[in-house]
């Protein structure tokens, strides 16, 4: 079967270049908004993600969904990590964990506005675990026992008073912010203070969870299963990775379910754009598909040749969409953990996964567009083309 | 006057082209329908909030509860009528994916407090006189088929009973709410019941209540009263901050503050894939009526009733598939109640959104119908009727 040669289509794509570029820029528009979407989803799963430290545990109260829901009575946590074989330790025998507290907190964001800032009170557990990538990028870490605190570096420029040096007033005690820190994952967006001056501050003296690093190869459904029942100190356990994704479970279901209908609306759309300008392709080149098919060319080489003309089209709308959409990349922005109502600051991310799906819609969109106008091209016959045109 | 036969005629010429365009209008038109009242159903709490309540709420955090003792103290505060305990139960039913907001209130105000609360059926006495009485909007009646006398089992991630049983009210009433202020979708209960077994150490869970709903008496200076309050606590144990049913409403907006920018970029990014695909059809159709240009304006029609017909195919383009667009949006709005209602409540295809959908739809025939007229009439008669196709 002789073949058309590719320079043929490109060269009709090229003749029609004004319907070629407002095709591919419509295709281009519809995949920009699902390849954004896809961002994202990403940006935010990636950010929880990437913050899961492999060995480390996080215990809460039985049937708490998150630390919000979380509290533990500060005994029970001190005498469980006491007890816990399976927690590793410092070079003095000292275990790798801490109680942790976490409230949200009303605060200002600095282009005006209220948002729930998650502060979280920490132990010196908390640094010593280590491994979270965390970082001083100002100033310096706190001093337990003052009322001093250290910020994540996606507050300090969003939210009031959170630079070195500023004052935050929680409830009726002022705290001094005396560092900025950056690390992986949501600890970014959070506020960091000593467990039991914040305790004090809040009329919170409770903590929400444990954080704790366990010994290497320890099964940590056993220990989970184990503390499930624990006759006096009973405990929800999971591993951090775990308990991370958790968070993103509802935004990533309502980013995916989003994206699934924008894609299949917008899909249609772009499917009957691209059909009608291949049909009008088609119109106008009956004369020469006729001399194509005169030349000895078969039915299937033509209609195989529209078809590929049509997943051009949409390859190029697909790489648009994609230009389009990584102008997005690393944008920060910040959206709401539903699961702690508190605020996540992160960066669409247009990851090759997304990409990849981007195009893959596209050449999908030529591919199902190019299809019914390709096949009315393939049954022209000859005579009546080429009289026609 | 050019007859608008011919603008017909020339619409029918390809039939198929002019569906598929009118449903890539369509498609659009409908994303853009449906997806428009999300911000608005968004702060419409806050439009429709009433004047005459103030919220206290903790001035740290919405997740700091304030001493019970506080009702009492703000009851003396000059021009307060009435003072509800309104408390965030955050319990599920069955499986945490059946959330919906649970409040335990004082039973016997909560009618007095929100007149706009209609009870459809059941009654008020019953619903006081039962300790674990509950009134049960009507979203929730769609949701599960409760009745008057049901048993209600809430199982309280929040607020854990020892036993490890969920909690159990009683259907005593169904209420509707036409503003938007209270949703439909919500559960009221006796905060005493809740309460007393934590008294009785039968249940876990927050002390104290999580706001205070302040009636105002008729006449009474709002911004005394509010100042008055927050003074009252000004030095702790919990600092307080009254603010109208507006502002407390829109603190939950601002939460979810980047949906009308995504929704925005959204549309805009379907407005500009369908523009270019009408742009396409229009000048595909312009390029085909040249020459019925050149003899129209031999026949001695003006440039300006030429561009005219091309525009009335724009226009008649735009407002069909605009039509159709809206009327999808309808056709589907009860199933996307089903799936949005519980994150939008009161989510409706508004007047609004149609109209908007249908301005942008007649937008996008204008410049599609502008742009082949303009290329028509700026051709001379001579040149459009030497025009090969």
């Amino acid at each position: 079967m002789l073949k058309i040669p590719l320079r043929y289509h490109l060269r009709s794509l090229y003749v029609r270049r004004g319907a070629t570029a407002l095709t591919i820029l419509g295709v281009g528009a519809t995949v920009a908004v699902l390849a954004g979407v896809l961002a994202l989803e990403q940006g935010f799963a990636t950010l929880f993600s990437e913050g899961g430290r492999p060995d480390v545990a996080v215990m809460m109260r039985p049937g708490a969904t998150n630390e919000g829901d979380s509290i533990f009575s500060r005994e029970r946590g001190e005498a469980l990590i006491k007890s816990l074989e399976e927690i590793a330790v410092d070079g003095n025998g000292q275990p790798l964990a801490a109680l942790e507290s976490f409230l949200a907190v009303r605060l200002f964001k600095v282009e005006g506005g209220e948002t729930n800032v998650p502060i979280r009170g920490v132990q010196p557990g908390s640094f010593a675990i280590g491994g979270a990538g965390l970082v001083m990028d100002s100033g310096r870490t706190i001093e337990f026992g003052t009322d001093e605190v250290i910020v994540g570096s996606s507050l300090t420029s969003r939210i009031q008073n959170c630079r070195t040096g500023d004052v935050i007033v929680l409830n009726t005690t002022p705290f001094r912010v005396v560092g900025s820190f950056s690390a992986d994952g949501p600890a970014s967006s959070e506020i960091w203070g000593d467990l039991d001056r914040l305790g004090q501050a809040l009329e919170r003296r409770s903590p929400s969870r444990i954080l704790a690093r366990l010994r290497p190869g320890t099964d940590l459904d056993a220990l989970a299963e184990r503390l499930e029942n624990h006759p006096t100190a009973p405990a929800k356990v999971m591993g951090e990775a775990e308990y991370l994704s958790s968070q993103t479970a509802m935004l990533s279901i309502v980013l995916t379910a989003l994206g699934g209908f924008l894609a299949l609306v917008m899909g249609v759309g772009a499917v009957f754009t691209s059909t009608n300008t291949m049909l009008a392709a088609l119109a106008a080149r009956s004369h020469e598909i006729g001399v194509l098919r005169a030349l000895g060319y078969r039915p299937l080489g033509v209609f195989l040749g529209f078809l590929l003309e049509s997943l051009l089209l949409g390859l190029g709308g697909g790489l648009v969409g994609c230009l389009f959409a990584s102008f997005l990349s690393g944008v920060e922005t910040g959206t709401t953990n539903f699961q702690t109502f508190t605020e996540v600051a992160f960066a669409f991310r247009v990851t090759p996964s997304v990409l990849l799906s981007a195009v893959t819609f596209s050449l999908a969109l030529g591919l199902i567009g190019g299809a019914w106008p390709a096949w009315r091209a393939a049954r022209l016959s000859p005579t009546a083309a080429m009289r026609r045109g | 006057m050019i007859p608008l036969r011919l603008a017909r005629r020339n619409l029918f010429r390809h039939r198929l082209r002019t569906l598929l365009t009118l449903g890539s209008v369509a498609t659009a038109v409908f994303l853009i329908t449906v997806l428009r009242p999300l911000v608005s159903t968004l702060d419409a709490g806050v439009r429709q909030a009433a004047s005459n309540r103030l919220i206290v709420q903790s001035a740290v955090s919405l997740f700091v509860s304030l001493p019970r003792s506080y009702q009492e103290k703000i009851r003396a505060v000059d021009g307060v009528e009435e003072v509800l305990k309104f408390n965030w139960f955050g319990g599920y039913y069955q499986d945490p994916k059946n959330f919906f907001g649970q409040f335990g209130v004082d039973a016997e105000n909560l009618l007095a407090t929100y007149p706009e609360i209609e009870l459809l059926s059941g009654s008020e006495e019953e619903f006081i006189a039962n300790r674990r009485g509950c009134l049960i909007g009507d979203g929730l009646v769609r949701r599960y088929g409760w009745q008057v006398g049901d048993a209600v089992p809430i199982i309280g991630a929040l607020y854990p009973r020892l036993d490890g049983e969920p909690w159990d009210f009683q259907v005593a009433g169904i209420y509707h709410s036409a503003t938007s202020n209270v949703d439909n979708g919500t559960l009221f209960f006796h905060y005493e019941y809740v309460q007393e077994a934590q008294d009785a150490g039968a249940a876990g869970g927050p002390e104290g209540v999580g706001v205070f709903t302040l009636r105002l008496a008729p006449g009474a200076d709002e911004m005394a009263v509010m100042a008055d309050v927050d003074g009252l606590f000004e030095n702790g144990p919990q600092r307080v901050q009254t603010n109208r049913e507006a502002e407390f409403q829109a603190q939950f907006v601002s939460m979810v503050g980047n949906v009308p920018f995504f929704v925005n970029s959204i549309g805009g990014g379907v407005f500009l894939a369908i523009l270019l695909a009408v742009l396409n059809t229009m000048l595909l159709a312009g390029r085909e009526q040249t020459r019925d240009a050149g003899v129209l304006k031999a026949l001695g029609f003006t440039a300006r009733e030429v561009a005219g017909m091309l525009l009335t195919q724009g226009l008649f383009l735009g407002l069909v598939g605009g039509a159709m667009g809206v009327g999808l949006a309808l056709v589907a709005e009860p199933a996307l109640l089903s799936v949005l209602g519980n994150m939008f409540p009161g989510y409706g295809i508004t007047l609004m959104a149609a109209s908007f959908g249908l301005s942008l739809a007649l937008l996008v025939g204008v410049v599609s119908g502008l742009a082949p007229a303009y290329l028509v009439s700026r051709t001379s008669c001579v040149e459009s009727l030497r025009a090969e196709i």
